[in-house]
């Protein structure tokens, strides 16, 4: 890419910041988004229990500020088909798939494809989650229509059901590996609806938090009906999902989903503050995406293997397993609110530059050898996560310095 | 101006106790607390102290410091927190040990071996804790501001959505945690009601919210609808939780219901009995506003015909858009709505009464007889 392409761009990004300190964006910043995807493949393949291969060529985005030409390839994790550590006979792949098929990403990790043949996990785990979002909303049924309308906003069957797809596979894993059983238990498939139910109660209020607009590629819950009634909406899809998981009847079960919902709040408070030891900050930021992201498909993978199968090395290699899927799904997620477009996230872009929020990307750009970069680093976390309250005629004189730096960067 | 005003009624104006008016006459509802809680044997204003002591919620105390000089709801719930003494009674809590000491021990199975302390088993204490908590985060999530609608005398923008990001995330800290000691209890029906608890409170919240929209002055419901409406947004709790705690104990599903009718009734009377305080008070001064929906006023209008007390409500608007609260006040105490809300009181007393006859004579019965008194006494 072009340098001035670079600048221009990043230009553009600056502009759009509002309140949060200078961005650290320079030059390198851009190239940087391809060292960090490197850097998070190697830190999910940490997984004690798996090893990860990933193949993985992006299409060119069709945005007009970027072009590229690289041929579209989905990329791939795969499970070793025989490990002395995997104990499960015949595990199905699992792609990897992101948010959109393709991404202005400009990385070429070197591929390794494995003999598994590919089969796609949506289908695989169709038949069961034919019927989700209507299990949810039975669920939801409250007589006050303004509350269910709101309760059901996101369980329109347009979500992707990212997390109850993890869940009912290796719910059908455990028990194929217990007891030979193709069936998904009752239980199992609570499980899966209880997940989903509690990542949407956590959105909902994300999305007050963040006083976000707009959603899976409409208006959010509070664009529409405002504040107050969005948290009362969240806490509703919040206590259905407890009364659902109450009825499963199991105490096992109860603590280990209910350590979700404690995480998820904890995730959101880790997210408040920040570490100025360098350091400290990486293993913080990783320790806010286990409790934001992954603690949910971790301990819901745990249940459903709990529920499937007596032993406990299979209920830890489950909640690896989704701990591992759960922290690459955030770091990836993390990279693309950089290289992707609002049309194709669904929601607006940089959005956690916007609050100031050091992610992934960020965390490797201070990593740079330049003092000037990982002064330009500094100053994204000195000036906390909070740091909106900042006037309008600073944020004229930080564009004015931006402008200034970037000339001098080229 | 009386928009907001009523807004702020709707979110129970972010006070501790029962509900959002005041609590009962002070000299004899004050003692009658303090012998109930030597009675359960713990100081309860320490109740869920625990978890207040906890990283998170020092973090957020720091940061509501910054909330100080704008006008975001979550300082006065705060502020109620801290400084309102009179109301800082953690009523709930006090209840349900109270009941589960007047319980008694379990009879039913031998082997039901979980330490007592004063009589209330270690789990019951527990859920005393889980309901404060849970009324504690709807209290947090009640002060939340709705930023389509803020005006410039509200203040910077960015301070609103600062508060409202701490109200939101307390309230999450709060409910989290009171989901997590629900799990310790190792018990699902106890989860199972309460979940459904919550899930009643976040509708009656919701009736509340509605109710206080500034388009109409006043709902056109029946008083059969407001007790509706009442009984999930202040009832459903404490019921729920008085029958868990029965549960708990492993008590019969006959003491389960009466728990449950104590619980229920007893909130009832108290929230008529605040509604009713600005009518009994004898002052000289300015009326109280009161919300339009109180229930005296939701049975003024059920006597005098809708239309008739639309008419009372815009004269005593007046030019301006003032409402004066004394000319409504005494149009209301002309009519019939005020002793009707008293003997609707005394009515749910009286049935809470009667839900505790079934429990056997000791000391936490008499307790929680008095507060029955206290809360239907009306001199």
């Amino acid at each position: 890419m072009a340098s001035g392409e670079n600048r221009a761009y990043v230009l553009q990004l600056a502009r759009r910041f509002t309140g949060s300190s200078r961005p650290f964006l320079c030059e390198k910043g851009l190239s940087v988004t391809q060292g960090a995807f490197e850097s998070c493949t190697s830190v999910s393949a940490r997984a004690s229990t798996a090893r990860w291969k990933r193949t993985d060529r992006f299409a060119g985005c069709s945005c007009k500020r970027r072009k590229f030409s690289a041929p579209e390839q989905k990329s791939m994790c795969h499970f070793p088909q025989r490990s002395s550590v995997w104990p499960f006979p015949k595990l199905c792949s699992i792609p990897w798939r992101f948010y959109h098929t393709s991404t202005a990403l400009m990385c070429s990790c070197s591929k390794t494809v494995s003999d598994e043949k590919y089969q796609d996990p949506f289908q695989l785990g169709r038949k069961d989650l034919k019927n989700l979002y209507e299990d949810i909303k039975k669920e939801l049924l409250v007589s006050t229509a303004e509350l269910r309308e709101m309760c059901e906003y996101y369980f329109d069957g347009k979500g992707k059901a990212f997390r109850p797809m993890i869940v009912v596979l290796m719910a059908r894993a455990c028990n194929i590996h217990h007891s030979n059983s193709r069936e998904v238990q009752a239980s199992q498939r609570s499980v899966a609806i209880i997940a989903e139910m509690i990542h949407t109660a956590s959105l909902v209020h994300d999305d007050v938090i963040d006083d976000a607009n707009s959603r899976r590629g409409k208006m959010t819950v509070n664009q529409i009906w405002g504040e107050r009634k969005a948290v009362l909406a969240g806490d509703f899809i919040l206590s259905a999902a407890s009364l659902a998981l109450a009825r499963i009847g199991n105490t096992t079960i109860i603590s280990v989903l209910t350590q979700v919902i404690e995480d998820l709040v904890r995730g959101e408070f880790l997210q408040l503050g920040s570490k100025e030891n360098e350091n400290e900050r990486f293993a913080h930021y990783l320790e806010k995406t286990f409790k934001k992201t992954a603690s949910l498909i971790a301990n819901s993978c745990k249940a459903v293997s709990i529920l499937g199968c007596p032993d406990p090395k299979v209920h830890e290699i489950a909640y690896q397993y989704g701990k591992n899927v759960g922290i690459a799904f955030q770091l990836i997620d993390d990279v693309l609110d950089f290289t992707s477009c609002a049309d194709h996230l669904g929601k607006p872009a940089a959005a956690d530059l916007k609050l100031g929020l050091a992610t992934g990307p960020v965390l490797f750009a201070c990593r740079q050898k330049e003092p000037r970069g990982r002064l330009e680093c500094m100053h994204v976390f000195v000036s906390s996560s909070f740091g909106h309250l900042q006037g309008h005629a600073s944020q004229e004189r930080q564009e004015r310095e931006e402008y200034q730096l970037l000339g001098s960067a080229a | 101006m009386w928009g907001a005003l009523l807004r702020r009624w709707g979110r129970g104006g972010g006070r501790r106790g029962l509900s959002g008016g005041g609590p009962p006459s002070a000299a004899p509802w004050s003692q009658v607390v303090s012998e109930a809680e030597k009675i359960v044997g713990y100081p309860t204003s320490f109740m869920s102290l625990r978890c207040l002591l906890s990283d998170e919620l020092s973090n957020i105390a720091m940061q509501v410091r910054k909330l100080v000089g704008t006008k975001h709801p979550l300082l006065d719930t705060a502020r109620g927190f801290v400084y309102d003494s009179r109301n800082n009674l953690q009523m709930r809590g006090l209840v349900v040990l109270l009941i589960s000491k007047a319980a008694g021990p379990s009879t039913a199975e031998l082997s039901f071996q979980h330490n007592m302390v004063s009589g209330i088993y270690s789990s019951q204490r527990s859920l005393a804790e889980i309901t404060e908590l849970i009324h504690t985060a709807f209290l947090v999530h009640r002060g939340i501001v709705n930023i389509g609608e803020l005006k410039s005398c509200d203040g910077p923008l960015k301070d609103m959505q600062f508060g409202n990001k701490m109200a939101v995330l307390s309230g999450d800290f709060l409910l989290a945690n009171a989901c997590t000691s629900l799990a310790q209890l190792q018990n699902t029906k106890v989860v199972e009601l309460i979940s459904s608890a919550i899930g009643d409170l976040v509708q009656g919240i919701y009736y509340e919210n509605s109710r206080s929209s500034e388009n109409c002055l006043t709902d056109d419901i029946g008083i059969s609808t407001w007790k509706k409406q009442v009984f999930l947004s202040h009832s459903a709790l404490l019921a729920k939780s008085c029958q868990a705690a029965m549960e708990l104990a492993k008590h019969s599903a006959e003491m389960q219901d009466m728990a449950f009718r104590y619980g229920k009734h007893m909130s009832m009377s108290h929230k008529l009995h605040s509604d009713l305080q600005p009518f009994v008070k004898e002052s000289s001064s300015d009326a109280m506003a009161f919300s339009l929906n109180c229930a005296p006023a939701v049975l003024h209008q059920e006597f005098l015909g809708r239309d008739a007390w639309i008419k009372q409500i815009r004269e005593a608007q007046g030019k301006g858009n003032l409402m004066d609260y004394k000319k409504l006040q005494e149009a209301i105490k002309a009519g019939k709505g005020v002793t009707s809300a008293i003997d609707l009181c005394r009515c749910h007393g009286n049935r809470a009464l009667a839900a505790l006859e079934s429990f056997p004579p000791s000391e936490a019965r008499a307790a929680l007889a008095n507060i029955v008194h206290a809360v239907t006494r009306f001199s």
